[in-house]
């Protein structure tokens, strides 16, 4: 296969990955800023639904929102297609402040070094040759962009 | 384990990619070879346990309609890349407790009729809705690993040049007998395609198609016995976690095996570990207990555990050579330690094996450290 041809699957793969739609998992930028949810009993942060507190399994979630600012956990360069991401582009781990672990994609097609400070945004940004979908989450390097 | 439990035969199909092959087929090859080991009939197989990820629904008993085994439980386990571990596993204990007397575990899996590339990431999971591939993750924690341990690329690819040259010896594995040059040099798994920076195509395991099963059942004189086995799932991997992704389950599960089985990890002659991408051979064998977090870069490039080496690590070629057709990659690990323990794995043999480690991890669903880590501990007959 070419480089740029979107793999096929018989799995079950979403709409945004060239299969039919399953209900998105992703986390949300809202406002500019992470909407996830905090545990009311040990404060801990969560960017994925979750049916009660994953850390004390005692507290109930409220939402939240996390960031922008955050700190790579670590970053690489993919050089695959996946779904409608034409390779390469560029992903992050970041740990936000006071904040949950998510994963972005990165507004730069290149690896953000590990510690390096950065900024969570949403929209439609570029990430390699692709843009997202309006739902997904970018990293911009601080000191980039507006 | 309260029964003392012996791995009665083993069997594996050829690996590679097999168009005219369906997963009946791979699986009939490796049943039939472990059955013949074994010395038993479809008459005397008590239970099945079968390790697959992508079946499909119903593969089980579709492959056993030609064997002749029927009537009995068939259990089917879907726990990543760990299936056929766990299978192997579940199959121990029941062996251990005395639930059956005979059990037949294995795994398949035709994944070149699956997909094209790489596996497609799962659009339920919000990391693989974001398109984040496998070779991705292990990418991730390869950047980290780099960073905190200034470990280097060179030590990184030095695990494919050690499992490639390893998998040149074993004629059934996926990229060894297509091997005709030869093992591929550092230089030349530097300069494969990238696939996720730092992982190059040969530090990536290919898509295999391919079976393994066993048979196990009480102890006899001569059988290898199974020392313990752990079987672990995944917790949280999140903001409060340090290590990289998939590190915690294997130490979790190996601490338990160890303790279990009464040896340590120095006392282990040869192990066969998941090294779907090489930063994955290198932070498992920290969680096992070879070495300290850090130091597990070094091991290949030192050769402690290249063959000759003091612990031979995928003497089979592994994952990387072998390939790795999910739900048979742990019970063809088991194959391989299994031959190891009784001296017939030809070429690749570890000379005076006695004591032989599994080690499977499963993944990958986000937030999680792992799906499944299966970690287990043989030997050879006590009194031979």
């Amino acid at each position: 296969m070419t480089a740029a041809s979107a793999p096929i699957s018989k799995r079950r793969a979403g709409e945004a990955l060239g299969g039919l739609a399953v209900a998105d998992p992703r986390p949300r930028i809202v406002d500019g800023r992470v909407a996830g949810w905090r545990c009311g009993a040990c404060g801990h942060a969560v960017a994925q639904e979750s049916p009660w507190c994953p850390n004390c399994s005692a507290g109930a979630l409220t939402p939240a929102s996390f960031g922008p600012g955050g700190t790579v956990w670590a970053g690489t360069v993919v050089h695959l297609p996946v779904g409608h991401w034409k390779p390469p582009f560029a992903l992050a781990s970041v740990d936000l402040d006071d904040g949950p672990r998510v994963l972005a994609h990165v507004t730069e097609t290149r690896v953000l070094p590990v510690g390096s400070r950065v900024r969570l945004v949403g929209g439609t940004q570029e990430s390699g040759a692709s843009a997202g979908d309006g739902n997904d989450v970018f990293v911009e390097p601080e000191g980039s962009g507006s | 384990m309260t029964r003392p439990v012996g791995v009665w035969g083993v069997g594996t199909s050829h690996f590679g990619r097999f168009p005219d092959q369906r997963v009946e087929t791979l699986a009939w090859e490796a049943i039939g070879e472990a059955m013949t080991a074994a010395g038993v009939t479809a008459d005397d197989i008590d239970a099945v346990f079968v390790g697959t990820v992508f079946g499909p629904p119903g593969v089980a008993i579709r492959v056993l309609r030609g064997t002749g085994i029927g009537g009995v439980p068939v259990v089917t386990i879907e726990a990543a890349c760990a299936s056929g571990t766990a299978a192997f596993h579940e199959a121990a204990q029941a062996v251990a407790s005395g639930r059956y007397g005979t059990v037949l575990a294995f795994g398949v899996e035709h994944l070149s009729s699956l997909f094209t590339g790489a596996i497609v990431p799962e659009a339920t999971d919000a990391d693989g809705a974001a398109g984040l591939p496998l070779p991705g993750l292990y990418a991730l924690g390869a950047q980290r690993y780099l960073a905190v341990h200034g470990a280097t690329v060179e030590q990184l690819a030095q695990v494919a040049v050690k499992n490639k040259a390893h998998g040149v010896r074993n004629p059934r594995a996926h990229l060894g007998r297509a091997s005709s040059s030869g093992a591929p040099s550092l230089d030349e798994v530097l300069a494969s395609k990238m696939i996720a920076e730092p992982l190059t195509l040969l530090q990536c395991c290919p898509t295999t198609d391919g079976a393994a099963a066993a048979v196990l059942g009480r102890a006899r004189a001569g059988d290898v016995r199974v020392l313990s086995s752990a079987l672990v799932s995944g917790r949280p991997w999140d903001q409060r976690s340090d290590e990289i992704w998939g590190v915690a389950p294997v130490r979790r599960a190996a601490d338990e095996a160890f303790s279990a089985a009464g040896v340590e990890a120095e006392d282990v002659d040869v192990l066969e570990v998941h090294d779907a991408f090489t930063i994955g051979e290198i932070v498992t064998l920290e969680a096992l207990g070879l070495c300290k977090p850090g130091e597990g870069a070094e091991l290949a490039v030192s050769g402690h555990t290249a063959l000759g080496g003091r612990q031979p690590v995928n003497p089979s070629g592994g994952l990387l050579s072998r390939g790795h057709p999910l739900g048979a990659t742990g019970l063809a690990q088991l194959a391989e330690i299994v031959w190891q323990l009784r001296g017939v794995a030809g070429d690749r043999q570890v000379p005076g094996a006695r004591i032989g480690l599994v080690e499977t991890l499963g993944g990958a669903a986000s937030g999680m450290d792992g799906n499944a880590a299966v970690v287990a501990l043989l030997s050879s007959d006590p009194s031979s």
